[in-house]
């Protein structure tokens, strides 16, 4: 009698204790959110994401054949990355997402996203690093700047001036950096500043105190 | 009494867990029905109530996916002429006639599409609980732009920041940023009316006037007049909560039947459970008969035993329904038409009370025939079995 009625019911429990996992990742997923959004300001944009993988690889590592996705963190990092880049670390720079390029087995680079303040609108920066931590490219994944704007911004001589800078170079616009008109100052300005904090960060996350998460992308 | 029926349980405890876990999935199912039916309601109609309106005037179409997409911030594939507007403003019946004309800008390499709502001030009077976060609670001028707070983040705008709609080549300035409300205000922006007639060449053109009533018991007569709108139909908010309550209750007369299936099932396994007890306890019953207890204490504490078991099944099924309850409210609130943002789960005092006393008759009822078997035991079988 126990092996009859005990089947369905051990089933039935199984079930039970797989929704309970289940509705704990949800209900874990789902309290993320709000926390994420109230403790949001204006300069802790959203996590942003990579959206021309393909693209950006052959544009940037043409011989690449894979990528990882690594997270490090580095909210314990925060005093030594207030010095570098001369201001308190914003919300979302306590996890820097950066996307490990491979050819075979051998790394060949890193891509770096970033959104940051346009002037009239988010943009967002594509940053390829190589191996040797200097610039291999730079690209504006979205914008919603003006045309007149946008076209000096995204012109590829006034990008590929990054090509080859490191951390440790300056970065001020007018100076290694070429100069813009005054209507593309700001945008300008804003790309140059990420490209930097983005160096920083990554040069940062080399410290061994930096927790680091991946995952696999063929 | 109980502290018997307790011993005999807990004599047989991986029996009794299977039964009682059994049993708890069905009164989850069933209380999550029941509180999800009743939440559904309560939120359905309190949202309904904070917009303070009563009427949608849309074009031509299915209403109630026209009105709910108009307040959901969707678009409309028509649009109303602004005479419309004006009749309904000339109503008497009518307090405010609120002009939207809503526009969507997909965005397909960043996943998602900017919705733009073009107001003027009456909607000021419908959106009472609108909350600036920073800023002007209204346009400062018609280059201005008010963010819902989920929208000013992605775009990282601050009031006083500019920003340029590359579709509509617009620059605008922002006055504003709301409060994250919860609701699918936190990723509109909103822009005076005339600025979004001119920013997606739709002049004098709308998507929907949302009407409130001078007095909400002429909802009828001003349907009937407003109905006569050339291009406009009508669509009552208490219809429209009305339609949505008959599709979910569809839906849920179909759980329901599901739900009972599994109660009766839960039941027949406490009727096997006390059923082969009685039968493999038929020595100690019989004892118990021949030392003096009678027929009615033995049926009593049978029952008792029935009892208890579906009581601590009802009580884990209702502590199951908390969690699980919150997962079928995230899946259904996908599906279901004009979902409310509030929680559709009301696990009230009611619904609890209800779903113990039906586990508390089951168990009466599964406990009957195994009691009656036992209390029917002789005292000589005692000493027959020994």
């Amino acid at each position: 009698m126990l092996r009859k009625f005990g089947f369905p019911t051990i089933a039935v429990t199984l079930i039970v204790v797989l929704a309970a996992w289940w509705t704990r990742i949800s209900l874990s997923l789902s309290l993320e959110t709000p926390s994420e959004l109230k403790t949001s300001r204006i300069e802790a944009a959203p996590m942003c994401p990579w959206r021309e993988p393909d693209a950006d690889l052959r544009a940037f590592f043409p011989e690449a054949t894979r990528y990882e996705t690594e997270t490090r963190i580095l909210s314990g990092l925060r005093v030594e990355l207030a010095d570098r880049l001369g201001r308190m670390p914003t919300a979302e720079e306590n996890a820097l997402h950066l996307y490990r390029v491979f050819r075979e087995q051998e790394p060949i680079g890193t891509i770096l996203i970033r959104r940051v303040k346009g002037e009239y609108g988010a943009m967002e920066i594509v940053l390829a690093v190589s191996q040797n931590a200097q610039v291999r490219g730079v690209r504006l994944q979205r914008s919603r700047e003006p045309e007149s704007v946008a076209n000096i911004i995204e012109r590829p001589s006034w990008l590929n001036a990054f090509q080859g800078k490191e951390v440790q170079d300056k970065w001020v616009l007018g100076l290694n950096i070429p100069e813009v008109p005054d209507e593309a100052r700001t945008s300008a300005k804003a790309i140059v500043d990420g490209v930097r904090s983005l160096l920083i960060l990554l040069d940062t996350a080399g410290n061994p105190n930096a927790i680091t998460t991946r995952s696999h992308h063929p | 009494m109980i502290r018997l029926a307790f011993r005999n349980l807990a004599g047989r405890p991986l029996r009794v867990a299977l039964t009682v876990a059994g049993l708890a999935v069905a009164m989850a199912v069933l209380v999550c029905l029941s509180a999800f039916g009743q939440g559904y309601r309560r939120a359905l109609g309190s949202e309904l109530d904070r917009m303070g309106l009563q009427l949608m005037l849309v074009p031509l179409g299915c209403p109630y996916d026209a009105a709910a997409r108009v307040l959901k911030g969707r678009t409309l594939e028509n649009s109303l002429p602004e005479s419309a507007l004006k009749t309904a403003q000339a109503d008497p019946a009518v307090a405010v006639a609120a002009p939207l004309l809503m526009a969507a800008v997909p965005r397909p390499r960043e996943n998602r599409t900017d919705m733009w709502v073009g107001l003027d001030e009456a909607a000021l009077q419908l959106k009472s609980w609108w909350r600036v976060k920073d800023g002007d609670r209204w346009f400062r001028d018609p280059d201005s732009v008010i963010l819902g707070s989920e929208a000013a983040v992605i775009e990282m705008r601050a009031v006083g920041d500019k920003l340029y709609s590359p579709e509509a080549g617009q620059t605008l300035r922002v006055s504003g940023v709301l409060e994250r409300s919860g609701t699918s205000d936190d990723s509109l922006f909103f822009v005076p009316l005339v600025t979004a007639q001119k920013m997606f060449a739709q002049p004098g053109r709308l998507t929907a006037i949302a009407i409130r009533l001078r007095d909400p018991g002429q909802l009828r007569e001003v349907t009937e007049r407003l109905q006569r709108i050339p291009g406009a139909q009508v669509v009552t908010l208490t219809e429209m909560m009305g339609t949505f309550l008959n599709l979910v209750g569809a839906v849920r007369t179909l759980v329901t039947a599901i739900a009972i299936v599994a109660i009766t099932t839960a039941g027949l396994g406490v009727f096997n459970t006390l059923l082969a007890a009685v039968l493999e306890r038929a020595t100690e019953l019989s004892l118990m008969r021949a030392i003096g207890a009678s027929r009615l204490q033995v049926f009593a504490l049978i029952t008792t035993e029935s009892i208890l078991l579906t009581a601590v099944g009802a009580a884990c099924g209702i502590a199951l329904a908390v969690v699980p309850g919150r997962l079928i409210e995230n899946l259904v609130k996908q599906f279901i038409p004009f979902a409310p943002t509030e929680s559709l789960l009301s696990l009230t005092p009611p619904v609890v009370l209800q779903s113990l006393a039906l586990a508390l008759t089951l168990g009466v009822i599964a406990g009957i025939y195994p009691a009656w078997r036992a209390s029917r035991l002789h005292p000589a079988d005692a000493a027959k079995m020994e």
